[in-house]
């Protein structure tokens, strides 16, 4: 049965890989492959959507079919599926657990993690996002692990190619090209805070040599809420009468399920793993579709309500912000296109990543405070990193609870994220009456939002010269940024981005 | 009215008035004896004005040996697609690129350094797989490949450009021509900045000097300019169908001002009214005076 477990989570991890590579544009208006697949299985987020926004995406329904699955045969989702259990099952491979080695009996933090996160969700508070474990795995993948893998190879065949020795050359251009074609992204991609978010993934990992799934045993709040529907799996675990107590499948057990305790095992800790029968000397460990009734966990009435009060609290303890003034927002806040208003978009936004990941200029990036706390690593727009690509409109294919409108091209064409503003002090027509027409050439809109005003100006010497000095339509700038990102101004860009006048609010706007 | 409306206007009212009374009396001269200096072919068939146009240049063998390497560089610079004219016609890309095979060239490269993604703006503008499917080298820029080249001219001294341009054996330019707001428009010289490394929009600053000085070091053995669909306003990457104007031409020519020269007829303006075209007349690049040059008209 091991073997079988392993085969199954590799598949599970291949995918969940294949499906991260394909969340890449090809240049085409589409991505051909489902990519959000995975969290759109996620019962968690489908639950905790509902709640918080009261609608969810359509997709989101197949979330009921593990749930369904859960009840039918336990957590075998943690067991056999999961691929951030699967790299924790691997991590805890690299350290040999001596078999007498006590473990915690932690068990149930993750169910008051569940309970806060479920009850801020039911506040309107969406922080599911922080500790999902397959958002957390996708955006730590997509802002730190890959980034770092791409980085990786990409220094060792530049270090080559630079060494110029002919014949090695060819053969690891040939080499790199291959992995180009597969593996690595279109362009190395650079976010923000990637090392804090690989620091968080790194300890999430490291636990595991602490104990073995320590994520999945104590922390995971998807672990805990499949746990509460494996309560009443039908399959269940049965030991006959050969036990002879040697404890051999307490050693083990990767979910801390108390297999050697005989009719004290706890269902809803059970990964489903098959270990125990694996590895009993008397073979007296079986699993089947039998009626009995499961161990009840004992949460405590006083830290369930605890938990259920830290979730209350915590909503008016994050909002309680002067963000929430619409003169105070950071005008650097700049939403993809077809974000929800910003309240909305919060409520569903689940901090996955996978906007950023496909990203084309790689110009979303995670916010830190900028939208507040609730709004950590939330994606904001940075032009001067990364542009919106006038006719590209994959972040909003790919957000799986919909904070960002999947919007049609020509809808996407007419979104405003922002405005752009020219800084007459640095501005090269403005500031130095020197030619300069890149924000213009540029503007993607069909009638140009970048026109040009003709100046006639004075050089040192008295001489008059005429100089085509840029300002913005308001009314046809969609704030894409690309003007930002190509002005040859570096540092402090002559045009910049900011979100005032953004089509999804009401309140922050500018013109009449 | 705007220098915008005006070329606006120009191109839609004037440019078949324009095109036909000058080109005859070009054509009378250049059917007077046998070396063209350019070949303008006009016809509802990319593919078919392409091959015409090289044809009354001597054929595509005149410029390509056997086992020759070739770049055919075309404008694939913006996220639009082949009807909104911002980027070459992927048909005429293509049938470049069969000629080269058919005249023996052992590979053809194809590529540019575009400003838009260059992903969609392969894919979008219908040249990557153009160009593939008769057996092109379609590659992205590999920022490796881009090594500081002395240049030594008025505006620019040295400045990165694409070794596999500086390389090959053979090199044709393949632009098309747009409105662009600094340089009035940009065809032949202005594409040779898709070969440019490092920050080239600072170029804008001395821009017609900058193309000079490019064109004095990337000598292409043929420009083709397409002007299937010229783009008239809210250039160079348009987007508006308004603003396109359908012509159904090519212009071949090796000396890429006169080639640009020809071209600005096309928008009702003159080769003197492009700052990079009279300077290059003046720094003896090629000559812009049409009234000096052999023209062949050709309908297909």
């Amino acid at each position: 049965m091991q073997n079988l477990r392993r085969i199954s989570q590799g598949i599970f991890f291949l995918l969940f890989l294949f499906l991260f590579l394909q969340t890449e544009s090809k240049g085409h208006d589409e991505l051909g492959y489902p990519v959000k697949l995975f969290l759109d299985f996620d019962p968690l987020i489908f639950i905790t959507t509902i709640l918080s926004a009261h609608a969810v995406a359509v997709a989101f329904y197949l979330s009921i079919i593990l749930i369904a699955i859960t009840i039918i045969f336990g957590r075998v989702f943690c067991g056999w599926a999961c691929p951030l259990g699967t790299l924790n099952n691997i991590i805890g491979y690299l350290k040999r657990f001596s078999p007498d080695t006590t473990v915690r009996d932690w068990y149930r933090l993750k169910y008051y993690i569940l309970i806060f996160l479920i009850v801020s969700s039911v506040f309107t508070l969406q922080l599911v996002g922080i500790m999902d474990p397959l958002s957390l795995l996708i955006r730590s993948f997509s802002i730190s692990v890959y980034p770092l893998f791409n980085y990786g190879i990409r220094a060792v065949f530049d270090a080559i190619y630079n060494l110029n020795f002919k014949g090695i050359v060819d053969l690891s251009e040939a080499i790199y090209s291959g992995l180009k074609k597969s593996v690595l992204s279109f362009e190395q991609p650079l976010f923000n805070q990637s090392a804090f978010i690989g620091i968080i993934f790194l300890i999430v990992l490291g636990l595991n040599l602490s104990e073995k799934r320590f994520w999945c045993r104590y922390l995971c709040p998807l672990g805990a809420l499949l746990g509460l529907f494996s309560r009443y799996s039908l399959l269940k675990r049965s030991v006959s009468e050969g036990c002879t107590s040697c404890s051999s499948c307490a050693s083990v057990c990767q979910g801390n399920a108390l297999p050697d305790k005989g009719e004290k095992w706890r269902n809803s800790e059970c990964f489903y793993c098959w270990n125990c029968d694996d590895i009993c000397p008397q073979n007296a460990v079986s699993f089947g579709f039998v009626k009995k009734k499961s161990v009840s966990i004992d949460l405590g009435r006083r830290m369930v309500l605890t938990s259920m009060l830290s979730g209350i609290i915590t909503v008016p303890l994050l909002r309680s912000t002067p963000l929430s003034l619409s003169g105070f927002s950071d005008s650097t806040l700049i939403r993809p296109p077809g974000s929800l208003e910003e309240k909305e978009f919060l409520k569903r936004c689940v901090k996955c990543g996978e906007c950023m990941k496909v990203c084309i200029t790689n110009g979303l990036q995670p916010t830190l405070f900028e939208a507040g706390i609730e709004g950590i690593w939330s994606p904001v727009l940075i032009p001067r990193i990364g542009y919106c690509e006038f006719r590209c409109t994959l972040c909003g294919q790919v957000c799986p609870t919909g904070a960002i409108k999947q919007l049609p091209l020509k809808e996407k064409t007419k979104v405003k994220i922002g405005l752009a503003m020219i800084d007459k002090g640095t501005c090269l027509p403005y500031a130095h009456a020197t030619p300069c027409i890149v924000c213009e050439e540029v503007c993607p809109t069909l009638k140009k939002a970048i026109w040009f005003e003709q100046a006639t100006v004075k050089n040192r010497q008295g001489k008059e010269t005429i100089i085509k000095q840029p300002r913005v339509d308001l009314e046809l700038c969609i704030g894409c940024g690309i003007c930002e990102t190509k002005c040859p101004v570096l540092g402090q860009p002559a045009i910049y981005i900011i979100s005032v006048g953004e089509s999804r609010s009401k309140e922050n706007q500018l013109l009449l | 009215m705007n220098r915008r409306e005006f070329l606006k206007s120009a191109a839609v009212t004037g440019i078949g008035l324009t095109i036909s009374n000058n080109l005859d009396s070009f054509i009378k001269m250049s059917e007077a004896s046998e070396k063209v200096d350019l070949a303008v072919a006009r016809g509802s068939s990319p593919s078919k004005i392409t091959r015409a146009a090289i044809d009354a240049m001597g054929g595509i063998k005149k410029f390509i040996s056997k086992g020759d390497i070739v770049v055919v560089k075309p404008n694939i610079g913006w996220d639009r697609l082949p009807e909104q004219a911002a980027n070459t016609n992927p048909e005429v890309v293509a049938t470049i690129v069969q000629l080269c095979y058919e005249a023996g060239a052992k590979k053809v490269k194809v590529f540019d350094r575009p400003v838009n993604d260059p992903r969609r703006c392969y894919v979008q503008s219908g040249i990557y797989d153009a160009a593939k499917a008769v057996g092109a080298e379609v590659s992205y820029i590999d920022d490796r490949k881009f090594k500081e080249t002395m240049i030594n001219g008025i505006a620019l001294k040295t400045w990165p450009l694409y070794t596999e341009v500086l390389d090959a054996d053979k090199v044709i330019n393949v632009p098309i021509a747009k409105h662009h707001s600094l340089s009035t428009l940009t065809m032949a010289m202005k594409n040779w900045m898709g070969v440019m490394g490092g920050s080239r929009r600072q170029i804008h600053q001395k821009l017609n000097e900058s193309l000079v000085d490019l064109c004095m070091v990337i000598k292409p053995t043929l420009t083709v300019l397409d002007a299937v669909r010229i783009l008239t306003a809210n250039g160079p990457q348009g987007g508006d169908l308004r603003d396109v104007k359908k012509l159904d031409t090519v212009i071949v020519g090796v000396d890429q001002v006169a080639v640009d020269s020809f071209g600005a007829t096309l928008f009702g303006l003159k080769g003197s009214d492009l700052g990079c075209v009279e300077i290059g007349d003046g720094a003896g690049l090629g000559k812009m005076d049409l009234s000096k040059l052999k023209i062949k008209k050709i309908s297909v």
